[in-house]
């Protein structure tokens, strides 16, 4: 993860805009909020998974749980339109 | 499966958690000492224990029958258990469940040296715990103890009932053969647990174990009047007891349960521990440790949601659930009133 943001750190660079231009620093936004998302939905669609496998009924709410960290993701994409 | 890669205690908390909504309540207790044997086992045939029930009932019946599938409801729940876990979270709770590879070689042992039928030997494993069926049908073929020690060579258990075998041909008697399976249990049982903070509390669930287990043993010795030093059936590990001050302690129950009392798990114990000091009798003092462990690991499985402690509480309340039924079931056969069997279960 780190490495591929020094990777697009210096091809920001090279192509002349930097970190601090509105739409690099937008783009990262949504970038680090997919992250964030993708790590909660691991936890939780393996604990959801759980659940089904003991209660074939628990599978609706299994799926709101796991898809609710994607509203940060929505949240985050606000931010594109801001800048 | 393994102790490899990373731990996923989501999953296995999940499944477990649903797995504790379909134990037995007070309700279901209340009704079970009720009935008679036969209508226990058509109960348990329509709950979580409906498969053992059918695939046993055609051999066996009656109290023999619940008995059985009480214990192949419990191995295959926690084989299960150990089989969804991974990495860290294996280690952890194998370390648990290889009290049951200890009490089954416990069991082969007593059976070859009762010259038991291999058949009546099998009935009784709970295979519950890291030995995979090729080791148990390996041990069940064994003739002689010699040959279970070699079967077991590559084991935890191994070196040190090679130590003892050379003392049972002495003696020919089984108890250093025992001590040595418990000694590499407890010895394994403790070593090298990370320091996490869900950990830590894991060990001192382990730890009050172990103290309780040194207790209760100091306890029967005392009481059967035996002239057995308790420091001999010592195990290490706790942290409550040493070698001297249990040895001490057994002579007189008030001054163990005081000291128990004052100890660090007075505070987590609280209503269990009163309990403890009214019982008079050795039965009501082992139910009475029982029923705090029982609490104690039910708190553990609330403080840290996510981690190896409510799988360990629902390992603890399972078993909990077919000593209960087992309890129940073998009171009605022996014809016990309803209270007393009541007062032999242990209910959180």
């Amino acid at each position: 993860m780190l490495e591929a943001t020094n990777a697009l750190g210096n091809a920001v660079l090279s192509t002349g805009g930097t970190l601090t231009d509105p739409s690099a620093a937008a783009a990262l936004a949504v970038g680090l909020a997919a992250l964030g998302a993708g790590y909660a939905e691991r936890g939780i669609g393996s604990a959801a998974v759980g659940a089904m496998a003991e209660d074939d009924d628990l599978f609706v709410n299994g799926l709101i749980l796991t898809v609710l960290p994607e509203t940060i993701v929505i949240l985050a994409l606000v931010v594109v339109f801001i800048v | 499966m393994s102790a490899v890669g990373s731990s996923n205690p989501e999953y296995v908390v999940a499944r477990v958690r649903a797995r504790r909504g379909s134990l037995y309540g007070d309700e279901e207790y209340r009704k079970l000492t009720r009935m008679g044997p036969a209508e226990i086992a058509r109960f348990m045939e329509e709950s979580s224990y409906g498969r053992e029930i059918n695939a046993l009932g055609s051999r066996h019946g009656g109290v023999d029958l619940i008995e059985y599938a009480l214990n192949r409801n419990l191995a295959q729940q926690f084989e299960g258990i150990l089989d969804w876990s991974e990495g860290a979270l294996y280690d952890q709770i194998a370390r648990y469940l290889r009290k049951f590879d200890a009490w089954n070689v416990k069991t082969i042992i007593r059976g070859v040296y009762t010259d038991a039928d291999q058949s009546a030997i099998e009935v009784d494993l709970i295979r519950a715990g890291e030995f995979d069926d090729r080791r148990i049908r390996r041990l069940l073929e064994a003739d002689s103890i010699d040959a279970v020690v070699d079967v077991l060579e590559d084991t935890i258990y191994g070196p040190p009932l090679r130590e003892a075998y050379a003392e049972y041909e002495e003696t020919d008697v089984l108890v250093p053969l025992e001590n040595a399976v418990d000694r590499a249990f407890y010895e394994r049982l403790l070593s090298g647990l990370g320091n996490d903070e869900p950990t830590q509390q894991y060990e001192a669930f382990l730890k009050a174990e172990v103290d309780f287990r040194n207790a209760t043993n100091a306890l029967r010795l005392a009481r059967s009047g035996a002239d057995i030093d308790p420091a001999e059936y010592f195990i290490e590990g706790g942290e409550l007891f040493t070698r001297g001050s249990l040895a001490r302690l057994a002579r007189n129950l008030e001054e163990l349960v005081e000291y128990i009392a004052d100890s660090q798990y007075a505070d987590e114990l609280g209503p269990a521990l009163r309990e403890l000091e009214e019982a008079d009798s050795l039965i009501a003092f082992e139910h009475a440790t029982d029923a705090a462990l029982l609490a104690y690991g039910d708190r553990l499985g609330t403080i840290h949601p996510v981690s190896v402690t409510p799988v360990i509480s629902y390992i603890l309340a399972k078993e909990r659930e077919v000593e209960n039924i087992r309890a129940i079931a073998r009171g009605k056969e022996a014809g016990l009133p309803v209270d007393q069997i009541e007062s032999e279960l242990v209910i959180t």
